[in-house]
């Protein structure tokens, strides 16, 4: 599973420095007494860079969530728990979270399922924070384990806020939030075209006081499934 | 100027609002210029009373203290009428008279004078042609030639501001004079509406709606009522910022990964990406002389304002270092400043930075001030703020010494934008 993940990332930086070595023959070509040109290139290199950059980033995020995964591993292997106060990390599915006997059968029914954490559809933040805690590891485990049980399904992640500071800045903050879902679920093996993402900003509260118990509420993302049929 | 008849007639797709709105003046100019303006004659054969809203104008700047009225009746409407040692004798310095003339062909004739008591002698006078549904617009024009000639910065009581009004579940783009009056809905639907922005010449207003369940830019021309998609890319699309040309937008968009700084044209065409972070880059604004744009971005972990060059050239420069909260620049119409919401002990408040010197200024005290927006002569910054739990507009002058509340009577009203001279108001203050 974990093999199958990495190998998958490896296919997309592949891909990705490929288009970039096309990039660099074009800016080769270009006149470099043009001023205008050589403004465009300066741009182009400063985007080749920031892509550059980019990927990079990247691929230290996949080292050190590696790293993290394979320090979690031993440690949990030596103590048997997981440590809590640690940084959020995710782990690869054990198979406990959801039974097997899920992946089989009417979806529909399985999402309902009595006590399963498959009811659980909202993952909440700190105030301008973005990770995810801890705590709702499990929650985005189980779902991703449901959605490679059943690749036709498709979920949105709604991004919200709560409604202090800035209405654009806390639309692309809720934008990174469900990124942050989408991307967890997509290493733990979840097909990139099931998850679409969208923010909702602060527009859409679920709770209306002015204090921290309804700005918690407010602070969230919501896996939505499409066509899930209501009660 | 004899003849002042063209006033932004809006055709607009909704009928006007049952929101009326409230503007209560707090705290006032440390000096304030003594006026006195006495009832129009013929003004009260009609709703619209001229004098009124002048003298409401005046007043709510916090730039004037008006004056008794006297007890000569009946009130002299012309120069050849004024009793100046009587006026004198009230402690009068500047008297404001006029008349409204009903024509034979229906149109009114607003004259208006006014006259420096010392010197006994006219200050200023204009006569406007109008009809009848004019007469608030032309009182407001009146109200900003005193402005004009007592302070000497351009008024602004003729122009326009937009809002967002939430009653239940409705979402209301509203467009209203500057003090609130006559608000008319521009556009409504049921899911949210924010960052409205005018279009330098005040004929379109940007904004980001979410009726397709996403956040998409829309361009709406306020005088015909016409809407069209700007830009509407895989994922989010929202905060439009206007050129000062009108010809451009800049706008946040994620179709690339995080939300991003793009340039593209009003038509929608000529998409360019300017900004290029793994951070999220959003509330362009740009410069008044188009070269640089301000935004806020967390890429040293914090939201902070940034201002780059619109041609890309060079690196972003971090313009604030205080605290860990800093979002929504917007420059003053001089550029030599900018406005923008800082969070300090848990309250977000209106700023004031100076660009050349770096002194910032704390303008309001509320808890959860956001969205600021300048008058367009840079005296006044509207914005949004809470209010027992309910949205409200409010002003705060550029020094911080005078402010306004304005409140809708029902609803949550949020999302100010404040619209531009007109055309003909930038050519008369420059003159």
């Amino acid at each position: 599973m974990r093999h199958a993940t990495f190998a998958l990332l490896l296919v997309f930086f592949l891909a990705a420095c490929a288009s970039q070595g096309q990039q660099g023959a074009e800016i080769e070509q270009r006149d470099l007494f043009d001023q205008q040109q050589a403004q465009r290139r300066a741009q182009e290199e400063a985007k080749a860079k920031a892509e550059a950059e980019k990927q990079a980033q990247i691929l230290r995020e996949q080292e050190e969530l590696k790293r993290q995964l394979e320090e979690q591993q031993r440690r949990q292997a030596q103590t048997g728990r997981v440590p809590g106060d640690e940084q959020p990390v995710i782990r690869p599915i054990t198979g406990t979270t959801v039974g097997e006997a899920q992946l089989r059968g009417d979806p529909w029914t399985q999402l309902k399922e009595p006590g399963s954490l498959l009811g659980q559809r909202s993952v909440y933040y700190d105030f301008d924070r973005y990770d995810i805690k801890e705590e709702y590891v499990p929650l985005i485990e189980a779902h991703s384990k449901f959605l490679v049980g059943h690749p036709d399904l498709k979920m949105v992640v709604q991004g919200n806020c709560d409604e202090r500071g800035s209405r654009e800045y806390n639309l692309a903050l809720g934008q990174r939030r469900a990124d942050s879902v989408k991307r967890a679920m997509v290493l733990l093996g979840v097909g990139d075209k099931q998850v679409e993402t969208v923010s909702f900003g602060a527009e859409k509260p679920v709770a209306f006081g002015q204090d921290e118990e309804s700005w918690a509420k407010n602070r969230r993302s919501d896996i939505v499934y499409l066509n899930e049929p209501q009660q | 100027m004899q003849c002042w008849a063209v006033v932004a007639m809006m055709v607009l797709g909704h009928a006007a609002s049952h929101a009326q709105i409230n503007i209560d003046l707090i705290g006032g100019g440390a000096q304030q210029i003594p006026i006195t303006v006495l009832p129009f004659g013929g003004e009260d054969r009609f709703t619209q009373r001229v004098s009124q809203v002048v003298s409401a104008d005046l007043a709510r700047s916090g730039m004037f203290r008006l004056g008794s009225q006297g007890s000569v009746r009946p009130f002299p409407s012309e120069a050849s009428e004024v009793d100046y040692r009587y006026w004198k004798n009230e402690g009068t310095q500047t008297l404001v008279i006029g008349r409204v003339i009903e024509r034979a062909d229906g149109t009114l004739e607003v004259r208006f004078r006014m006259m420096d008591v010392a010197r006994q002698s006219q200050v200023l006078g204009y006569a406007f042609t109008v009809s009848v549904t004019q007469l608030r617009v032309t009182a407001h024009k009146i109200a900003d030639l005193i402005y004009e000639k007592l302070t000497g910065d351009v008024g602004v009581f003729a122009t326009k501001i937009c809002y967002v009004v939430k009653s239940g579940e409705t979402f209301e783009l509203q467009v209203a004079d500057a003090d609130g009056f006559k608000p008319q809905v521009v556009h409504r639907y049921k899911e949210p509406i924010i960052s409205p922005q005018w279009s330098p010449d005040g004929s379109r207003i940007a904004y980001v709606s979410f009726e397709e369940k996403k956040p998409i830019v829309y361009v709406l021309n306020v005088f015909n009522g016409t809407r069209k998609v700007l830009a509407s890319f895989e994922g989010s699309n929202s905060a439009p910022a206007w050129s000062p040309d009108g010809m451009r937008l800049a706008v946040t968009l994620t179709k690339d990964g995080t939300s991003q700084i793009y340039l593209l044209n009003a038509d929608g065409g000529s998409l360019s990406r300017i900004t290029y972070s793994q951070s999220i880059d959003t509330e362009p604004n740009f410069s008044p002389d188009g070269r640089y744009v301000m935004f806020t971005s967390d890429r040293a972990g914090s939201p902070q304002i940034y201002r780059m060059a619109v041609d890309g050239s060079g690196d972003p420069e971090r313009m604030t270092f205080e605290g860990g909260y800093n979002v929504t620049p917007r420059h003053s119409p001089d550029g030599k400043s900018f406005v923008f919401i800082h969070r300090s002990e848990g309250r977000f408040n209106v700023a004031l930075q100076d660009i050349a010197s770096r002194q910032v200024q704390l303008l309001t005290t509320g808890s959860f001030d956001q969205s600021p927006t300048f008058a367009p002569n840079g005296k006044l910054i509207l914005y949004a703020s809470l209010l027992r739990g309910r949205g409200i507009l409010a002003a705060v002058s550029s020094d911080g010494r005078i402010k306004q509340r304005i409140t809708a009577q029902a609803g949550d009203i949020r999302e100010p934008a404040w619209g531009p001279l007109l055309n003909n108001r930038r050519k008369e203050s420059e003159q």
